[in-house]
């Protein structure tokens, strides 16, 4: 409650906590950085906008947390979600270390939309594009998410933002790295083929994420590390060894303590298959509680939607959704007990959609309205346009 | 504003008689943290608040932790006005770290903390054990009272990580030696409905092993779990107190102090904790 009455001041002159905190932030915070407009703690992007929107009102990933996301399915969404969070790395500059993948995932990472190359020209563009759509897009998602109908005045906010915390990315470019990669790809140590001795179940196949995730972060303690894992425990990736309790959750454990020992360096992503670890077994729900956020997608089937093209559809402007988006656990929100955090969307029914142009979009579930059904439409319409006749009233 | 006990948790939460076993359990989304910062609260304040009670009768605290990290419970303990760092000073408060060199490997560079810290390097349960009381014994022995109270934070853990050589009769009587060497012990557990109710794979049953007969042993338990109709603004979760077995039949004076309850909870964003009664 104290939070919304200040956020309501805030608003009313004539400004929102981001677009206050980035004149400071320029000044004092690596790029890519943001403090937490709701206790001050630095945040990083997933590079997402609707996800930071969604993180129990931090409006970002607060650094030292981790976020698990489970998928159902054969889809990858999971997938795009851990590569716009990379490439937004990339972008801002930070270590991006790619665990479990070969070079090859960093290649497919989306380009920055709206004709901007990466690297060195990224300031220039951002500053020359349209400061004042990109702040208007920027306020919806965070004051719709926080508190609804709030009145807000964003002519006034366009004036200071230069530093982008969240970009824009597009699905049909491909992301140029910059010449010395700030991504570092650790496969995942696999025994040499035609080697028929019985393996070793003692030695953990993570060690090699471990030591490299030590190495990186004590070589270069002022830069912001971004540890990715795709497809964590995924049997085409993984040896089965891998999938022991002992060896998944002293890892994650491990992980954990080094993003609580790091707690302004080092953020992680990590996707897993909840098809094959599906969420009723014990493995699972430790990985889930080892973690600090844990978002879980189930992807539609097949969306026989796009094909039809209702006239519901049309009018708004909507993709339909591609699936649902549950949140189970949030970093820091439930950490403290669950509560107070009226943006979380904790509980909500979320839909989400793959968008080229925008990316992930997070937002309420609601049904499209049901083919065939074209007459009460109408009548709903012509009911909110004020024609309601008397046929509707006496039929 | 409601950072202090919640009035309907004072009896629950007060220094549990000696020897006596408290249980609580945690679900995805309602963990035990803010309970276990009562218990600690209730501890060093409680005992403060009235005056009769001589220096020797003040209750230490050793927290053991094995999912969170000391900053954690420092800032959040602040938040309810306790300074850890002053209370370890005063030999009051010790803290075993379970979390941040049980599974990492060893780094050269040595973290000078405030608090004393005792780090879990090892996963052999002598070796944890063997630690914990040393610490426990510190405590009792400094200067004040001798009421150790042991927290161990989310024990599980070394059952889940620690493979086929932790098993649940051996982390069961880790922990009755454990409270051999204290006054009372609080632990939390983790009780997800995967973790108790398949049977399928060795962590399960052992989790489930586990947490059955230490739910037996303990004087109460304080249950804590998410809304079953789904989510509400203003309640974060369900706790639901039980009473034990050994508690049941035998008629000491925490049987007169405590009853069987369900009550929600609310965790507002500051770190203030509102417990009611529903319909309230």
């Amino acid at each position: 409650m104290s939070f919304r009455k200040r956020a309501v001041v805030v608003g009313q002159s004539g400004s929102n906590p981001s677009s206050l905190q980035s004149p400071t932030q320029n000044k004092t915070f690596p790029p890519g950085l943001r403090p937490s407009p709701l206790d001050g703690r630095l945040t990083i992007s997933t590079g997402t906008h609707s996800l930071d929107s969604l993180l129990a009102g931090h409006v970002g990933l607060a650094l030292g947390t981790s976020l698990l996301i489970e998928e159902h399915g054969t889809t990858d969404f999971a997938g795009y979600l851990a590569r716009y969070f990379a490439a937004e790395g990339v972008v801002q500059g930070h270590q991006v270390h790619v665990l479990g993948m070969h070079e090859g995932w960093g290649r497919e990472l989306p380009g920055l939309g709206t004709g901007e190359k990466s690297g060195g020209g990224r300031e220039k563009a951002n500053d020359e594009k349209m400061k004042i759509a990109w702040r208007y897009e920027r306020l919806g998602e965070f004051g719709s998410a926080r508190e609804r109908g709030s009145p807000q005045s964003p002519g006034t906010s366009s004036s200071s933002s230069r530093a982008v915390f969240c970009h824009d990315f597009d699905l049909s470019k491909k992301l140029v790295l910059p010449s010395p990669s700030p991504m570092k790809f650790i496969p995942i140590s696999t025994r040499p083929p035609f080697e028929f001795k019985d393996p070793d179940t003692s030695i953990s196949p993570f060690t090699g994420f471990l030591n490299h995730l030590m190495t990186q972060l004590s070589a270069s303690p002022d830069a912001v590390h971004r540890a990715v894992i795709p497809n964590l425990l995924s049997s085409a990736l993984y040896p089965p060894e891998s999938s022991r309790p002992e060896h998944a959750l002293q890892f994650l454990h491990a992980l954990r303590a080094l993003l609580r020992k790091y707690p302004s360096q080092l953020v992680a992503m990590i996707t897993l298959p909840v098809t094959l670890h599906p969420r009723t077994t014990g493995l699972t729900r430790w990985m889930e509680l080892l973690s600090d956020g844990v978002l879980e997608l189930s992807p539609f089937p097949s969306t026989a939607l796009p094909a039809k093209s209702t006239p519901g559809a049309q009018t708004v402007h909507e993709e339909p959704p591609q699936g649902m988006l549950k949140i189970h656990h949030l970093p820091i929100f439930h950490e403290k007990g669950g509560g107070g955090g009226e943006a979380s969307g904790f509980g909500d029914d979320l839909a989400f959609t793959l968008i080229r142009r925008k990316g992930l979009v997070i937002k309420p579930f609601s049904l499209p309205p049901v083919e065939g059904d074209t007459e009460a439409q109408q009548g709903g319409l012509e009911h909110e346009h004020g024609k309601a006749t008397k046929v509707d009233i006496e039929f | 504003m409601s950072s202090r006990i919640p009035p309907l948790l004072e009896p629950y939460l007060a220094l549990p008689p000696e020897a006596s076993l408290v249980l609580l359990t945690s679900v995805l989304g309602a963990s035990t943290n803010w309970l276990v910062l009562r218990f600690l609260h209730s501890a060093f304040v409680g005992s403060e608040a009235s005056s009769d009670i001589r220096s020797e009768d003040e209750s230490k605290v050793l927290l053991v932790s094995f999912m969170r990290d000391l900053a954690f419970w420092k800032e959040n303990a602040r938040r309810m006005g306790l300074d850890l760092d002053k209370l370890a000073a005063k030999k009051r408060f010790a803290f075993v770290d379970g979390l941040s060199g049980l599974f990492l490997p060893r780094q050269q560079k040595a973290s000078s903390a405030k608090v004393a810290s005792n780090i879990l390097t090892n996963l052999v349960l002598q070796n944890v054990s063997h630690e914990i009381i040393n610490v426990a014994k510190t405590l009792r022995d400094s200067e004040g009272g001798v009421q150790v109270l042991l927290v161990v934070d989310q024990l599980d853990l070394l059952l889940a990580a620690g493979g086929d050589a932790v098993g649940a009769v051996s982390v069961g009587e880790m922990l009755m030696g454990l409270r051999e060497e204290v006054y009372s012990t609080i632990v939390s557990l983790s009780a997800d409905l995967p973790l108790v109710s398949s049977h399928q794979t060795p962590l399960e049953a052992d989790h489930a092993a586990f947490l059955l007969s230490t739910a037996h042993q303990a004087d109460f338990t304080m249950n804590l779990r998410l809304l079953d109709s789904g989510t509400a603004r203003d309640v974060s979760g369900v706790l639901r107190i039980t009473i034990g077995d050994g508690t049941l039949e035998d008629n000491r004076d925490i049987r007169k102090r405590i009853e069987e309850k369900e009550l929600l909870y609310f965790v507002g964003g500051d770190g203030g904790v509102k417990v009611f009664e529903r319909g309230q």
